[in-house]
């Protein structure tokens, strides 16, 4: 279910040698859809922030681009802000406008 | 945000929400008035007929969302008990999806925080619902929740 996947940016050469975090990424709704997935961890540079996190995923999912307006983020189970930077073991979720009730 | 007093109920169910249990656990010698509210699956959709829903949540953040809002009616209104709980899973048609039970010694504030409780679980706690129809499925219009700007950057500066 989990899938390892390097940021876009590394290279297998420095991969090896160049420090990074790894956090655990949720999809929900029909995010979940449109994202092929539900769960999966990634690999970052460290200081990366949610925004650079979410274009890693729209550089292999195009169509998630358009969503980008319409969704927001959570860095573990709370509301976060675009801009927030990700600390090793983060579960941040990428969350559809909600509809409970 | 503070932990609601632990009196409170706060659940997520897959299976029928036991309204009189939740009731029965907000009600005790020192309150006037309980009001519910019963959310439930309507048979149609902007015109078109619903067969049934589907609901699927971010379980751990939902119950912490929910949490948040039976801490905030405490602060907000003079009540005594709030039990919430939301079903997940498949729902038919006339079935209850979200049921809140405030209690309170006076009945204003009861009406005011269940009225406040489900209008910010709509808004802010992150469940879906997917609705299913003779000729297809879609993911219903929903809320964007507030998000807090910047924070992170703000709590570095200081």
């Amino acid at each position: 279910m989990l899938a390892h996947r390097r940021a876009a940016g590394y290279n297998s050469s420095v991969s090896s040698i160049t420090p990074s975090i790894q956090v655990k990424v949720l999809f929900f709704g029909r995010l979940k859809e449109v994202a092929g997935g539900a769960e999966e961890l990634v690999e970052l540079t460290p200081g990366s922030r949610i925004e650079e996190l979410f274009a890693t995923f729209v550089a292999r999912r195009p169509e998630l681009a358009r969503y980008r307006g319409s969704l927001v983020a959570s860095r573990n189970q709370e509301f976060a802000a675009w801009s927030t930077p990700l600390q090793p073991g983060d579960e941040i979720a990428f969350l559809p406008p909600v509809s409970g009730g | 945000m503070s932990t609601p007093p632990s009196s409170d109920l706060i659940l997520l169910v897959r299976n029928v929400i036991d309204a009189d249990a939740l009731i029965n656990h907000v009600r005790t010698g020192v309150d006037g008035a309980i009001v519910t509210f019963d959310g439930c699956v309507r048979n149609q959709s902007h015109g078109r007929p619903t067969l049934y829903l589907d609901y699927e949540a971010y379980e751990s953040m939902a119950l912490a969302k929910m949490r948040e809002i039976a801490a905030e009616v405490h602060a907000k209104f003079p009540i005594d008990r709030v039990a919430i709980a939301h079903r997940l899973g498949r729902l038919e048609i006339g079935e209850t999806s979200v049921f809140i039970a405030v209690s309170a010694p006076h009945r204003a504030a009861a009406f005011d925080a269940c009225r406040y409780a489900i209008d910010t679980l709509k808004r802010s706690v992150p469940i879906w619902k997917k609705e299913y129809f003779e000729d297809g499925a879609v993911w219903a219009d929903g809320e964007l929740p507030p998000v807090p700007q910047d924070t992170q950057s703000r709590k570095r500066a200081s």
